[in-house]
């Protein structure tokens, strides 16, 4: 084992224990973070540091590590889910598989042309996103379906062995195919596939409807690349995580854990890749959502501050918004993904006095490597991370539960020289400047959010933060503050919550089905048979995931609706699918009109209205990893010490506490200090704390 | 600047998402294909004085940072709390409004009785009337046909909505509910804007705010000043031309003369033809104006991509703009096409700015944006939609290809996905790719233009594509590059009979018809012989370029076809050594290089000096006519097609006498000469 692991288990006693312990694994750029629930309830977390030349490893490395500590042996784990980036990563970087495209006839340069837009509208020397196939690897064929599936042309065999054989000339690994309107006619695309596929038997084709069957050419094209794209690496690594995990005689079934927040089995996972490329991000707002509603919250703003940025997603009853319009590596996702936006600075964001006077934040970080000045690894420019330190926030002594000292002099030194640069003559104390550079950071945050909910029209005052990862809790109060939040709900492992969220998430698969047509009894019909259709492909994908299910399966429909003539459609949710019968043009314009008149006010009862994509969600709970419990309070509250913090501009005394000394029902009142083993909480005056019986620390606002 | 700098970059922060939520709420609200589809929208807040102090990043139209609302609010005399103004009359507006479908709303922000701040949205409506539907048309010759001018007035009055003004609105267009629901969402905006302006105040005080926007304007100048102090100083000139001006086949001409000293510009756009009777117009009123600057913001936000945006990015531009010129038109001239013309004020700032900024501004970017349109009529009306925003590529420049097919100098609209657009109206999509052999070879190769090409499927359909340029003149190359392939329109009717189209108003077409748009290649940069052969051998194995443009252009020899291509090194070395490179600043292209031959620089300076000499009703005409008489002599289609020296002589000699003689009577009129 590593000498830079670190352990820590909390225990408790739980209600409605699960079979056994069962894993969650998030691996992290820095660290790779084990969650372990144990069958007597509670959980136990280890860090493990990555190991970016071979993954698996660290995994390996970590549940052995989280098992040994937790007095049990990696082969008496239950189940493990896990979520990785290598695919989101592969793609930004472009470090994926050497892939072919092959197209219908006329549209060679879908990936060249996109959506014709470029990343930014007042630079000059802008370029576009390098595409994931190049113009020489996309091949056409003389294939074409009209708007209504019919085949338009269909290739000769010479035409197809042409194809082939230019598809072997370009050496590609694997390649997609795509037939315009492919999506109309499924099963046209994938005959056409197998065809192909006949004459180059060596190389993997998948058929895009085949993947993902919506409409919009350029999208769906992008889809089926990806996933040709990432597949030869993600296969790899999980042949390598099998191997490592056998070798620990590890017998549990692997979870892979899914960008909409559900998770599916390894089998699947190899098959569809491209269904897990944000699911670190996911699994971390669905454990925060989940941990929520258990304390009794459902409208929920996660904020999950790292290193380099933070990100927040918003939560409305009890279920994790979703977007439909991600971009990865400058390229659109149309999967549905839990919707996870950046909001701006981490705790390594750089801090700076540009060339005209002002004190900025950010964009540039120091990343954790070399990271903050006072973590002593070479980093020269002052961070987030080094203003908490300037301002009491954190103490040198106590970072990471005291594994880690840092340098408070040399953060100190580094603001004071901004100091002189802000104003010349160094009036202002590195103390102001840091609390100067906190308050920045947070109004660039709280200005974002509050955008995200303008966005949906949403009020933050309606909401409960709920902040992780290594700084989220230490900046949260400020955030809250500003954008006039009062309720802040402190996760008790708050570091691993990615890793905790794979433990319990469903399974979960989004299916779509195009239609694109006027709204009449026959165009319902094909809802309904489209419906029935996925269903039953869900209820199948269900029963290959190995029947870990606990609890009653829903199958949620939905369908892209709008008037005819109006380019914007509306998402509609349109109930359980188990039966859609009643599902005729009626209920379908009355369930467009009802949504349009929550949005817009009014009901346009006259207008025709245009079916979109059929979408089905099958979601399948999983045992529930059970709750942390925190021991009951005894005595007072006590602080340990108390030191002097900066905050907006004030010095106070704050008491400064551990949270391992804090049970269940103490209550506190800033200004204070909650120091933890894996961050800090700051609650600045006029807020108090109060630790729930689940372990969670709930910051309330006096105001 | 007054306020501390913590304070100023918090309270910063703060206004330009306020900006951003303006718009977020509009987008939100609105209904309208505008919006949603193709961004063609903006919100911000301007301070006391008029100019905007925080515009919104990444969402709307950035290229109306510079506008300013001082003559719209002057207009409609005092203003109370609640009040809402509303124009679209690019006269009255002072250059606000820039053609009559942009909708434009302000609202004063008052705090203890006093303004802090106006809130500004705009949405391009779908119909405001005129002679056509959509209001917009080339062939418009006054403003009065593109329909209703609202010059600025009251559409709410202290927080009550004008009625009457809403309903002489309503009745001046064709779709008077879209226009109310965008009026709405605009409305909605602008309260977003006004609760966040105030949340503001009660955190920072109206003192702090207010010396806000005075900071944030001058902090953004002084970052504008920086980037601009970078350029080389001197005095640069280049004109370019519109192909023609939709009425007549006469060329439009762009001149401008930047002058670089010190941290500031200075743009004279003198020798820029007389105002035109067709809608290619900018009705600048001779400030800095918007559709008159974009290049310049270009260049200072790419030395400076992060300055924010305000007002302060053209504060150190000065303009120089012939009153009743085609960039600073008076009233009725018709101005619904002027961004046709913008995109050549781009070229001929790019143009000049390439001599300050050698290794910064790119070549010519292909330089027009074609929104190809169909209408079919049907039982119930007509169906009209946009197949396609038709674009190029972006110019070469040292160290760089150009951007093939896509160009965002104009505006950053997206396209449409044929699998949409073929559900919505009957065309099948035959080829929508990148045009081979469009873009200019250079060391640096120019960005690809596209092709669309589509059959019709349905009779009695129509097709309109305003905005086409680039026939005649192609997108300049520079220090030796290439210019790009000229724009072409095909029609070929289902017997195969093709017809070359020029620039169109309404074109009928047939079942059956297919029709090739080819959009120009923008300009290459350098020595295409220098161009490595590893670089050409890559073009061609992409297809971008052929075997036979590489050995013409490119004096390489490429062998096979495909993966299977390959260099040959010695064929190379003879096509190179044979060569004779291009050469000078700018490579124009041979159509202007004819034209030019013609109508030399003193040529063109004299006969718009002497035009500008006689009464404006005048100039437009005369100008036609002396030019029109020399293309006479040509033969039909040039300069596209060559004419002999004979042919020129004659055409050049007939045009210096008409020059002298117009000279002579403007001196004669203003009493010079007897």
């Amino acid at each position: 084992m590593n000498d830079d692991a670190e352990t820590g288990t909390r225990t408790g006693a739980g209600t409605d224990p699960p079979r056994g312990p069962r894993g969650g694994i998030d691996v992290g750029g820095t660290f790779t973070d084990v969650v372990l629930t144990l069958p007597g309830g509670g959980t136990a977390h280890h860090k493990e540091p990555s190991t970016p030349a071979d993954p698996a490893l660290a995994v390996a490395r970590g549940l052995s590590a989280a098992t040994a500590a937790a007095g049990l042996a990696p082969a008496d784990v239950v189940d493990i889910a896990h979520g990785t980036t290598i695919g989101l990563n592969a793609i930004i970087q472009r470090r994926g598989a050497r892939i072919a495209l092959i197209v219908s006839r006329g549209h060679r340069d879908i990936l060249e042309i996109g959506r014709s837009r470029m990343p930014s509208s007042f630079d000059l020397h802008a370029a576009k996103e390098e595409p994931l196939v190049p113009r020489e690897r996309v091949i056409e064929v003389d294939a074409r379906l009209d708007a209504n599936g019919r085949v338009l042309r269909d290739p000769d065999d010479a035409d197809l062995v042409r194809a082939a054989e230019e598809l072997s000339a370009t050496g590609a690994d694997a390649a997609a195919v795509v037939v315009l309107h492919g999506h109309t006619a499924p099963d046209y695309e994938a005959d056409l596939t197998a065809r192909l596929a006949a004459l180059v038997p060596d190389v993997p084709l998948v058929s895009s409807a085949a993947v993902w069957p919506e409409v919009r050419e350029y999208e769906r094209t992008l889809v089926a690349c990806m996933n040709a794209y990432i597949q030869p690496l993600m296969s790899g690594y999980f042949d390598r995580l099998e191997e490592l995990l056998t070798g620990l005689d590890v017998r549990a079934p692997i979870f892979i854990t899914a960008s909409n927040g559900g998770s599916l089995s390894l089998a699947s996972a190899r098959a569809r890749p491209i269904e897990t490329v944000l699911s670190g991000p996911a699994a971390g707002v669905t454990a925060a959502a989940r941990l929520a509603q258990a304390a009794g919250t459902t409208d929920v703003v996660t904020f999950d501050m790292g290193g380099t940025s933070s990100d927040i997603a918003v939560t409305v009853g009890g279920a994790p918004e979703f977007a439909v319009n991600t971009t990865i590596g400058g390229m659109p996702l149309i999967l549905p993904v839990v919707a996870v936006g950046a909001i701006g600075a981490g705790g390594g964001s750089v801090v700076r006095v540009d060339d005209f006077g002002l004190l900025k934040t950010g964009p540039d970080s120091a990343g954790a490597d070399p990271g903050p000045i006072a973590y002593g690894r070479g980093g020269q420019r002052p961070t987030i991370t080094d203003c908490y330190l300037v301002t009491g926030v954190i103490d040198p002594e106590e970072f990471l539960g005291g594994r880690m000292s840092l340098d408070r002099d040399a953060a100190e030194g580094a603001l004071a020289d901004l100091a002189r640069a802000l104003d010349g003559e160094g009036n202002q104390t590195a103390r102001a400047i840091a609390d100067g550079a906190l308050r920045i950071a947070t109004a660039g945050m709280a200005v974002e959010l509050h955008k995200t909910l303008a966005r949906r029209g949403l009020d933050p005052a309606d909401f409960t933060l709920v902040p992780y990862g290594g700084a989220g809790p230490t900046h949260a109060a400020l955030l809250a503050e500003e954008v006039g939040i009062t309720d802040i709900l402190v996760p008790a492992s708050a570091a691993t919550l990615c890793a905790l969220g794979a433990v319990g998430a469903d399974l979960r698969r989004d299916f779509a089905r195009s239609l694109r047509r006027p709204l009449d009894a026959e165009s319902a019909a094909a809802v309904r048979s489209v419906l029935d259709d996925l269903a039953e492909r869900a209820r199948s994908w269900l029963a290959d995931q190995g029947g870990h299910e606990a609890g009653p399966v829903r199958l949620e429909a939905s369908a892209d609706l709008s008037y005819l003539g109006q380019a914007h459609e509306l998402r509609v949710a349109l109930g359980e699918a188990d039966d859609p019968s009643e599902l005729d043009a009626a209920a379908l314009a009355e369930a467009l009109h009802t949504e349009h008149e929550r949005l817009y006010g009014f009901r346009d009862t006259g207008a025709a209205i245009r079916v979109g994509t059929v979408r089905l969600a099958v979601v399948a709970p999983r045992p529930d990893p059970g709750a942390d419990r925190a021991a009951p309070a005894t005595g007072e509250v006590e602080p340990r010490a108390q030191r002097t913090v900066t905050v907006h501009g004030r010095d106070v005394r704050a008491a400064v506490h551990d949270r391992a000394a804090l049970g269940s029902g103490h209550r506190l009142t800033g200004p204070a200090v909650i120091v933890q083993d894996d961050s800090t909480v700051l609650v600045p005056p006029g807020w108090s704390a109060q630790v729930e019986p689940s372990g969670h620390l709930r910051l309330r606002s006096r105001s | 600047m007054k306020l501390p700098p913590i304070t100023l970059e918090i309270i910063g922060n703060k206004l330009t998402a306020l900006a951003e939520e303006m718009c977020l709420t509009l987008q939100r609200t609105s209904r309208s294909l505008y919006v949603k589809e193709t961004a063609d929208f903006c919100c911000a807040l301007a301070g006391p004085d008029g100019r905007f102090s925080a515009y919104p990043r990444g969402i709307g139209v950035s290229g109306f940072v510079g506008l300013d609302l001082t003559a719209a609010i002057e207009a409609v005399g005092p203003l109370e709390d609640g009040d809402v103004i509303v124009t679209n009359d690019p006269y009255r507006s002072g250059g606000l409004a820039t053609h009559l479908t942009d909708i434009q709303l302000i609202r004063p922000y008052f705090h203890d009785g006093a303004v802090i701040g106006y809130g500004w949205a705009f949405i391009h409506c779908s119909d405001i009337g005129g002679r056509v539907p959509s209001s917009l048309s080339p062939t418009n010759q006054e403003i009065y046909q593109e329909g209703l001018q609202i010059p600025p007035v009251k559409l709410v009055r202290a927080g009550e909505p004008a009625r009457d003004v809403a309903a002489l609105l309503a009745a001046n267009s064709r779709s008077p509910e879209a226009n109310e629901g965008d009026l709405q969402a605009m409305l909605a905006a602008l309260r977003t804007g006004g609760e966040r302006l105030a949340a503001v105040v009660a955190t920072h005080g109206s003192a702090d705010v207010l010396a806000a926007h005075g900071d944030l304007v001058e902090y953004t100048a002084r970052r504008a000043r920086a980037a601009l102090s970078r350029l080389r100083e001197g005095t640069y000139r280049f004109t370019d031309y519109l192909d023609d001006d939709a009425r007549t086949p006469v060329p439009v001409r762009v001149s401008v003369t930047v002058t670089v000293s010190a941290d500031s510009l200075h743009l004279d756009f003198t020798g820029s033809d007389p105002q035109v009777e067709a809608a290619f117009n900018i009705a600048s009123h001779g400030t800095a104006h918007a559709w008159i600057t974009t290049r310049v913001l270009a260049l200072i936000c790419t030395l400076d991509p992060s300055a924010p945006l305000n007002a302060g990015l053209i504060a150190p531009v000065g303009v120089t703009a012939p009153e009743g010129s085609v960039v600073n038109a008076r009233h009725p001239a018709a101005v619904g096409i002027r961004h046709a013309t913008a995109s050549r004020v781009n070229d001929a700032l790019g143009g000049a700015l390439a001599l300050a900024a050698p290794d910064v501004m790119p070549a010519a970017s292909s330089g027009l944006v074609v929104p190809v349109v169909v209408a079919e009529r049907h039982a119930g009306g007509q169906n009209v939609q946009v197949l396609e925003p038709m674009v190029g590529g972006t110019g070469a420049r040292a160290g760089s290809d150009g951007v093939d097919g896509r160009d965002s100098g104009i505006s950053n609209l997206s396209n449409n996905p044929v699998e949409t657009v073929e559900t919505e109206i009957g065309v099948e999509i035959l080829r929508y790719g990148l045009r081979p052999d469009s873009g200019g070879a250079g060391r640096w190769r120019g960005g690809s233009g596209l092709e669309l090409s589509f059959r019709v499927t349905r009779d009695d359909s129509r097709l309109l594509a305003r905005g086409l340029e680039r026939l005649r003149f192609r997108p300049w190359g520079r220090e030796g590059g290439g210019a790009g392939a000229p724009a072409e329109l095909v029609v070929a009717s289902a017997e195969g009979v093709e017809r070359r189209v020029g620039k169109i108003d309404v074109l009928a077409l047939r079942q059956g018809d297919t029709v090739t748009l080819r959009t120009s290649g923008a300009g290459g940069y350098g020595d295409p012989f220098e161009r490595p052969e590893s670089e050409v051998l890559r073009d061609v194995v992409s297809g971008v370029v052929s075997p036979g443009a590489a050995a013409r252009d490119y004096g390489v020899a490429v062998t096979g076809q495909g993966a299977r291509a390959a260099v040959d090194h010695e064929g190379t070395a003879e096509l190179r050594a044979a060569g004779t490179p291009a050469s000078g600043a700018h490579v124009l292209g041979p159509e202007r290089d004819r034209w030019d031959g013609l109508y030399d620089e003193t040529t063109a300076d004299r006969l718009i000096a002497a035009l500008f000499r006689l009464p404006a009703p005048a100039r437009h005409g005369r100008r036609v006519r002396v030019l029109g008489e020399a293309l006479d002599l040509l033969p039909d289609g040039f300069p596209s097609v060559p004419a002999t020296d004979r042919e020129l002589e004659g055409a050049r000699a007939g045009l210096l006498e008409a020059v002298a003689a117009l000279e002579d009577e403007a001196a004669r009129s203003e009493g010079e000469l007897p």
